[in-house]
């Protein structure tokens, strides 16, 4: 261990790409991917709930919660108390399993594609597409940091959209206007709204 | 087919310069007292340091929207259900097609030469073979479509975003974006038409186009806590992606980030904001 830690420190100081640390994280996405797949072919016999019930634990192994959580609120974490952290958290989870369950609800022959990963300052970034049923392609882009030892997902970028750039702007503009208790409160609806449609 | 424009020849494709000169001035002056109009409003301390124009943005907004909902989109949803797919897919190609000079004339701006060479290769293939564009055979014969404007032109040449609006009936644009729509107009050869051959292509242009969105309203409507900002960061950051032929560098796109609060732990910032870059 400590002979091994100096040889690290400079492979990480040269900023050279980690070779079997970068196939983990494009195997994270492939796991998420695959199990997105699964979801999408038995979604009629399923159901929402169903989908809810398996995609769950899937996310919670490839998402970093806990980073996204204190990112989408930026500044008002510090002043967030921790029954506040502790709860946007668990409601955060818990609209991104439901926003799943409801966007692969049905399957029309799509598939993803990997294209490669490129290692960023801080980051770790997984290259895919996800391919229609009639062959169009679009760009999905995944943003991994390593926690521990495990590479997770911490934000997708849809054609250029950044989830989590999206949410960091709408829930700062929530917070400061009418804060955090009824971000959560809206959220909480949310997660609601997509059980009660549940298709 | 109404929609059958581009290879008319000449009775119906007046080409006319003084015409032109006269539309161009007109829609830049509008562009203009509209710019203006905007910059009037502004008074209020802006929660976004790119919108600070986001109260009469938002007056815009909401009245686009109601428009909407109480129009656009249930015409947008009778046309679907009226129309079988390949019809639309062809009403979609040939609108796609006629705007296609504005795309060739970017492609020279921004000095892509064989992207600019394949693209005139591609009007020529669409507008004959293609039926005025309503197939699209090019794609097939290795002349795939691209997507440039001036708003990205002027991106590429280094000129900041600007100030983000939202445009009556048109919706969200910026002020780099705003030229691009004289020139889409200028370069636009139904624009030469008689109005009585524009009115009702635009029409269907319209209700064809709202038709093509209306996947993603869904997803804004199903994911946006604030629809207004959740369309003005979206259209942001797919400019950003567009200008760099999806391919932004690391660096760019920071701004959104500006946080004179959050001094507490700069370490953290640093990390938060390569975590948000849109790659």
């Amino acid at each position: 261990m400590l002979k091994l830690a100096p040889r690290l420190l400079l492979l990480l100081s040269l900023g050279l790409p980690c070779g079997a640390l970068a196939a983990e994280a494009t195997a994270v996405v492939e796991t998420l991917h695959a199990a997105l797949l699964a979801a999408m072919k038995d979604a009629k016999t399923l159901g929402f709930k169903g989908r809810v019930a398996q995609l769950g634990p899937v996310l919670d192994s490839t998402f970093d919660f806990p980073a996204i959580a204190k990112v989408a609120t930026g500044r008002h974490w510090q002043k967030m108390t921790e029954d506040q952290r502790q709860t946007f958290l668990q409601t955060f989870r818990d609209l991104s399993v439901a926003t799943y369950a409801d966007n692969f609800s049905d399957f029309g022959g799509e598939k993803f594609e990997t294209l490669g990963h490129e290692q960023k300052k801080n980051a770790e970034l997984v290259r895919t597409n996800i391919v229609t049923g009639e062959g169009k392609r679009v760009s999905l882009n995944y943003v991994l940091t390593r926690n521990n030892d495990d590479y997770r997902i911490v934000n997708v970028v849809a054609e250029g959209v950044s989830d989590l750039g999206l949410k960091r702007s709408e829930y700062d503009g929530i917070i400061a206007a009418e804060g955090v208790d009824s971000l959560v409160a809206k959220l909480k609806a949310k997660v609601a709204s997509y059980a009660a449609s549940g298709r | 087919m109404p929609v059958q424009h581009t290879s008319d020849g000449p009775n119906t494709f007046a080409w006319n310069p003084d015409k032109m000169n006269k539309e161009l001035v007109a829609k830049g002056l509008l562009s203009l007292s509209l710019a203006t109009l905007l910059g009037g409003c502004a008074s209020t301390a802006p929660s976004n340091p790119s919108d600070p124009w986001e109260k009469p943005n938002r007056a815009f907004y909401n009245f686009n929207d109601s428009l909407d909902r109480n129009f656009f989109t249930p015409v947008a949803k009778g046309y679907v259900w009226a129309t079988p797919k390949p019809v639309r897919a062809g009403v979609t190609n040939a609108f796609e097609n006629v705007n296609y000079l504005n795309v060739m004339a970017n492609d020279l701006l921004q000095g892509k030469v064989s992207d600019f060479a394949s693209d005139s290769g591609r009007f020529v293939v669409n507008s004959t073979v293609g039926l005025g564009g309503l197939f699209d055979p090019a794609t097939k014969l290795g002349m795939p479509a691209h997507d440039e404007d001036l708003g990205q032109t002027l991106g590429k040449w280094g000129v900041g975003e600007g100030r983000y609006m939202v445009l009556p009936l048109m919706g969200p644009n910026s002020l780099r974006d705003l030229p691009n729509v004289a020139s889409a107009m200028a370069l636009n050869p139904l624009t030469y038409l008689n109005a009585v051959v524009t009115v009702p292509l635009g029409v269907i242009n319209t209700i064809n186009m709202r038709a093509n969105l209306l996947e993603e309203t869904n997803i804004r409507d199903q994911a946006a806590l604030d629809p207004y900002t959740f369309v003005r960061e979206a259209y942001r950051q797919q400019r950003e992606f567009k200008i760099y032929d999806g391919n932004p560098p690391s660096e760019s796109i920071d701004d959104y980030l500006d946080e004179p609060e959050a001094t507490a732990a700069p370490a953290a910032a640093a990390d938060e904001s390569s975590v948000l870059k849109v790659y």
